[in-house]
């Protein structure tokens, strides 16, 4: 087993210095070749991380969607597991589309916050999923937090398209469609390398990880078997004193 | 049909029989939502020119969230109180029905809203005259779909111990599309002149739809003795 | 107890037991409970489950009232698989719980009137009263369940529990906290039961009286059948042995 670990950790820190990587590739490509959109400046450059970020948020929570009904149909705990890693993963990088999309305002249009279908809906989103994991942390039975937990999952993603058509109802005062020139779908496209990585990377490490500790306490749990004579009964009771 | 039709009925009937019996549900509901409504009233100001008009609808939306979440609470608490829910599971009736009968009965114990919405209307001198009857089906279409998913989501919280925060945040954000789209409509009827457009109703009508079904096939599957 | 009970409403198929249960198992959270359940009882028996806690003798039965499902194996009701089993199945079944299963804010006739409709069955406030009379409580049809004693609560949840004559009747630890004059009545009433052909599948405690009113034994231990003897041929002590795992 501890082979097994061992090998664990050396594919995650490959993994995470191989984002990391492409992190700073991503980078330096944005600050050398990529060039500047002429109406806001370099402020528009966070678009390149915003997107990517936001496809895979919609993936995170497609991920926890069908872990949800997974587990709701075979009732195995590591459906359960995986609906949890992967909305730790959605709430974190909905929280980076949050901010990247202020910023951008910021830089657009000089504020920070309006309620702009786009903000309105990602603050939507980000708000689903973190109600998802605090429902998760209210409930002690396991069995119960993952019903109520795949339920509302399910619900929740189910919602997030009726959430976008009535947050485009919102008043837009700042359209803003991009053309994207050759270089920049270039950019944009690389960044999606790294966004990728690291979002898959969060989920499966956050799920092994959950897997290793349900483990632990599984072993832990697991009621004695019968035991035949008297004597290992007096044994037991003889352990508890 | 004409079964499913019977056990619902049957199954309303008691609801309503246990809510003339004890006279929680109602008065609950409507004082609850009325006092919400008071309190913002006073804290907003509500003749000032911002809130004034407009803002009820703001204002009757939280009283609508949070006295709703307490009658969704209290008509699942009935049944289990003595472990009901497991005699209605074990009776030959479609567990759907269950459901149905659950959301039409929290509908009828939220008519408090009937006395809330007029309070809320006073109060910030909402002028509904120009059109009072888009005012009713924009906010009733709006509630029927609160109603869908709060039914099953206090049916799916009720087996836990938990009380009234969890069903509370839970119901909330999905429910913010109703009240996105309930709220802009209003707005471009009543502030704009405009007449009701179709992504607004779409919106509502949707929800309502596939929430109601969706929730009478999950039921069912969640559904704990 | 005034009056007598009814004879079941459809004839069973004589042929097919009442319930057959073959191999099944019960996971909750991947933590077996039952771990493989064997058994067969024939229309008309009335047994006793009995085991420790723990044992799986409450989820067994929850299983068989279709209140939740096997991870594993088959079950059949009267030669019906429990598994997306019709709702006219569950017609045959009747429960009881330690909990009433009733609406205490309700009186003891609107509670019965409810599950009469619900059930369907014709003249529902006749069945009602009929079913009050039998359990002794006619006299008490108008007052709130609420105010009734643990000992009369109990006899309307039997009532409920029989108020569309089903073939087979699941009983989770009736006796629990009632005191000696209602278990005297309660056993009484599943002597009668028994005696009007109807199949009694009752999970208690205590070995004595699961002998005394019951034709079969059954023990579960760790999740599996521990002995399944007739009642004349088995001995608390035994029984008390294998629950015990001694």
């Amino acid at each position: 087993m501890w082979q097994m670990l061992k090998t664990q950790s050396n594919v995650a820190a490959v993994y995470s210095t191989a984002t990391v990587l492409a992190f700073g590739a991503a980078m330096g490509l944005l600050l050398t070749y990529t060039p500047t959109e002429t109406t806001m400046g370099p402020v528009q450059k966070i678009f390149y991380l915003h997107l990517p970020v936001a496809i895979n948020t919609f993936v995170s929570c497609l991920l926890v969607f069908i872990a949800s009904i997974g587990y709701l149909a075979s009732q195995k705990t590591w459906w359960d597991d995986l609906a949890a890693a992967a909305a730790k993963t959605a709430v974190q990088l909905c929280a980076v589309v949050l901010l990247t999309g202020m910023i951008w305002g910021r830089g657009a249009w000089g504020q920070w916050w309006t309620w702009s279908p786009r903000l309105t809906f990602s603050l939507a989103l980000f708000l689903l999923y973190v109600v998802y994991l605090v429902v998760r942390s209210s409930i002690e039975s396991r069995r119960q937090r993952a019903v109520i937990a795949a339920v509302y999952a399910i619900i929740a993603f189910l919602d997030v398209p009726l959430v976008w058509l009535s947050a485009r109802m919102m008043p837009d005062i700042h359209p803003g469609s991009i053309q994207l020139a050759p270089a920049m779908k270039l950019t944009l496209g690389v960044w999606f390398v790294p966004v990728t990585m690291l979002s898959l990377g969060l989920t499966i490490g956050r799920f092994s990880l959950i897997r290793r500790s349900s483990d632990a306490t599984h072993v832990k749990q697991s009621p004695a078997p019968a035991s035949n004579s008297a004597a290992s009964r007096f044994q037991i009771a003889g352990g508890v004193l | 049909m004409t079964t499913s039709l019977r056990q619902i009925l049957t199954l309303m009937a008691k609801d309503l029989r246990v809510e003339a019996r004890t006279r929680q549900t109602l008065g609950l509901v409507t004082v609850l939502g009325i006092l919400i409504v008071v309190v913002l009233g006073l804290g907003l100001g509500a003749e000032a020119a911002a809130t004034r008009g407009f803002g009820a609808t703001a204002v009757l939306w939280v009283a609508y969230l949070f006295s709703g979440v307490l009658c969704f609470e209290k008509t699942m608490a009935v049944e289990r109180a003595d472990g009901a829910m497991a005699a209605l599971m074990v009776a030959p009736i479609d567990r759907g029905n269950i459901y149905l009968a659950k959301l039409l009965s929290n509908l009828i114990l939220m008519a408090g809203i009937a006395v809330i919405t007029p309070c809320g209307v006073l109060f910030f001198a909402f002028d509904l005259s120009i059109a009072p009857g888009t005012f009713v089906a924009v906010m009733s279409l709006a509630v029927i779909g609160f109603a869908a998913v709060g039914t099953l989501f206090a049916a799916v919280v009720s087996s836990t111990r938990l009380q009234g925060g969890l069903l509370a945040m839970m119901i909330f954000p999905v429910t913010l599309p109703l009240v996105i789209a309930s709220m802009q409509l209003l707005l471009h009827r009543f502030r704009d002149g405009q007449s009701i457009g179709g992504t607004g109703l779409g919106v509502l009508m949707a929800f309502d739809a596939m929430f109601l079904t969706l929730s009478w096939a999950v039921f069912e599957w969640v559904l704990e003795p | 107890m005034q009056a007598t009970l009814d004879q079941p409403r459809e004839t069973t198929d004589l042929k097919a037991p009442a319930v057959q249960i073959v191999d099944l198992c019960k996971s909750i959270d991947e933590r077996p409970i039952l771990r493989g359940v064997d058994l067969s009882i024939n229309p008309g028996e009335s047994v006793a489950i009995l085991g420790a806690n723990g044992a799986g003798k409450s989820t067994l039965l929850k299983i068989l009232a279709t209140l939740t499902s096997a991870t594993a194996g088959e079950a059949r009701l009267f030669g019906v698989s429990l598994r997306n089993a019709p709702a006219s199945l569950r017609a045959k079944i009747g429960l009881i719980s330690h909990q009433s299963l009733l609406y205490r804010d309700l009186t003891a006739r609107e509670n019965l009137q409810f599950f009469a409709k619900l059930y369907g069955i014709p003249d529902p406030a006749t069945r009602a009263i009929n079913l009050l009379s039998l359990v002794g409580l006619g006299d008490r049809a108008d007052d709130a369940v609420k105010t009734f004693s643990r000992g009369m609560t109990q006899r309307v949840a039997i009532a409920r529990a029989l108020v569309h004559r089903p073939q087979l009747l699941l009983a989770d630890e009736p006796f629990a906290g009632l005191d000696v004059a209602s278990v005297a009545a309660v056993e009484e009433l599943f002597d009668q039961l028994h005696a009007a052909g109807r199949t009694v599948l009752v999970v208690d405690h205590d070995i004595e009286r699961s002998l005394r009113i019951c034709q079969r034994i059954i023990v579960l231990r760790g999740g599996r059948v521990a002995l399944d003897k007739a009642a004349g041929d088995t001995s608390a002590a035994e029984i008390e042995a294998e629950m015990s795992g001694t």
